[in-house]
């Protein structure tokens, strides 16, 4: 199999508090691995140690086989990214923010546009970005993220405050990109019914810890295994997360 | 270089630039008027011409030009936390330290361009009101070039801060602070307190004479060095976490 990104007993510690914990991900090549976990689990923070901003306290990670912090430019080259709020320049346009980008990138001046046509910012590309309604900023930062069209795409909740056709949108969008042109996608959510309908693969994330990793259908399997109703996929999740953090507490009492 | 022309691309609005300039002519018309409305007192004082042009209005013209950097180096890096801008910049393949120098670099120009303004405007009252012969182009250019030198540890010291404080209102605050205790200390002619960058600053303008303290250009030069690695220190290896 040709993996994308693979971590390796992935941790992260805060002080005493373990945000991640021994996390080991296979993202396929080519694929939308749908990162799944309730607030807090620690996706985020998984995220941001691909990225770099954040170091990790044990284990590794490859991103098309390279490493951090060796391959850092060459590696942030092939990822366009989007983690937890839109970042931009509030004094410069929505055009003026992505050409910024741009020009770090070296791409040519059409990129521009296209990721504005992409999110469907085309319109408001001339208005500052601190004048951006939430659904527009956050669709600046997919731009960004998607901005001379990169092999990988690390996405952090990128639906985040958009409306329903806003989400539906996005989603779409997302869903074509593989086919679009050749890339890989690591999006998360806290919801699994937005996920399922986008993902190969899944990885399930409660507490920093990964339950589950698989495809979508291997998944389902486990729901039908576990007396659940394969097209009630949501509530399979939730008992998933329900039982491990049941366990947890069960063991903090001993 | 292409990254110090994509951060002036990036000032655009953020009123930085205008801003510096802005302090450089204020400085310069204050010369002007004060040196009008105070011309008799000026030349009845114990000290001679040059000394009275150079050191008699600087000292005003120096809390403008502090207060005019520690608010600029304020903004060039409030508009990287504003919007979380700088978090984007930390996931693009670029360097941050090149980042932080270019900044650096812009403030150094502007603050360079401010202090040209106000010395030509002290050359213009030297050419014309000081007594025939009086005027000495050495003495202003070296007074010149050591305003300049002592005010770079500040302007140093200040990015250094502010790039590492999201909240504006921090940096400003260690700035005006350093200020007031800047002038608590200049008072006290101790050489150690040089090691406080805005002490260097006020030297100039508590000193009778236009002549250049050597042991305080070595001060700002080596001050403005180790702030300076500091802060390209700090962000290479202190990212947002
Ligand atoms: N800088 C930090 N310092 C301390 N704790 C943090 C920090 N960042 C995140 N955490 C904690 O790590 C856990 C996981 O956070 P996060 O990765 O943002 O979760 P998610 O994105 O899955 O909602 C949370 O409990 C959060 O409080
Ligand atoms: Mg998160």
């Amino acid at each position: 199999m040709d993996y994308m990104i693979t971590t390796k007993q992935l941790t992260k510690k805060y002080k005493s508090f373990v945000a991640v914990n021994n996390v080991s991900l296979n993202i396929r090549k080519g694929s939308i691995y749908g990162f799944l976990g309730p607030n807090g689990a620690g996706k985020s923070t998984t995220m941001k140690m691909l990225l770099g901003l954040t170091a990790p306290t044990k284990g590794s990670f490859t991103i098309d086989g390279k490493q951090f912090p060796n391959d850092r430019l060459s590696i942030l080259r092939e990822v366009g990214s989007f983690i937890e709020s839109p970042s931009f320049y509030a004094n410069l346009t929505g055009k003026e923010n992505l050409d910024i980008i741009r020009r770090i990138l070296g791409l040519p001046k059409s990129s521009v546009t296209d990721a504005l046509e992409l999110v469907g910012l085309s319109e408001f590309g001339g208005r500052l970005a601190k004048k951006y309604s939430l659904g527009m900023k956050q669709r600046l930062g997919l731009a960004g993220a998607l901005l001379g069209r990169p092999p990988i795409l690390i996405l952090d909740e990128p639906t985040n405050g958009l409306d329903p056709s806003g989400i539906h949108e996005i989603r779409n969008l997302i869903k074509l990109l593989p086919g679009l042109y050749d890339c890989t996608v690591l999006i998360s959510s806290h919801m699994l019914s937005e996920i399922e309908l986008m993902a190969d693969d899944i990885g399930i994330l409660n507490h920093g810890h990964l339950l589950f990793e698989g495809s979508l259908e291997e998944l389902r399997q486990n729901a039908l295994q576990s007396g659940f109703a394969a097209d009630h996929l949501e509530d399979m999740f939730l008992s998933m997360v329900e039982q491990d953090n049941a366990a947890r507490k069960r063991r903090a009492k001993l | 270089m292409r990254t110090f022309a994509m951060e002036l691309r990036k000032e655009k609005r953020t009123g930085i630039i205008p801003f510096m300039l802005a302090v450089g002519i204020l400085g310069a018309a204050y010369a002007f008027a004060f040196f009008l409305v105070q011309k008799d007192t000026l030349f009845n004082l114990p000290l001679a011409p040059m000394d009275v042009l150079l050191t008699q209005m600087y000292g005003v013209i120096m809390v403008l030009n502090m207060f005019g950097i520690i608010a600029a180096a304020c903004m060039i890096y409030n508009m990287e936390f504003k919007g979380s801008a700088v978090k984007k910049m930390y996931m693009l393949p670029m360097s941050v330290p090149v980042m932080y120098f270019c900044k650096f670099l812009i403030l150094t120009i502007m603050l360079f361009l401010a202090i040209a303004f106000q010395n030509l405007a002290l050359t213009k009252i030297g050419l014309t009101d000081l007594p025939q012969g009086a005027f000495e182009f050495e003495a202003m250019l070296a007074f010149a070039g050591y305003s300049f030198i002592t005010s770079m540890p500040v302007l140093s010291f200040m990015v250094f801060v502010s790039s590492r404080c999201s909240n504006m209102w921090a940096p400003l605050g260690i700035g005006v602070a350093g200020f007031l205790s800047g002038m608590a200390l200049a008072a006290a002619d101790h050489v150690l307190f040089c090691i406080h960058p805005f002490v260097i600053m006020l030297k100039p303008a508590a000193a009778m004479s236009a002549q250049p303290d050597m042991i305080v250009v070595m001060f700002s030069l080596v001050e403005t060095a180790v702030f300076l690695s500091f802060g390209l220190w700090a962000a290479k290896y202190l990212r947002c976490e």
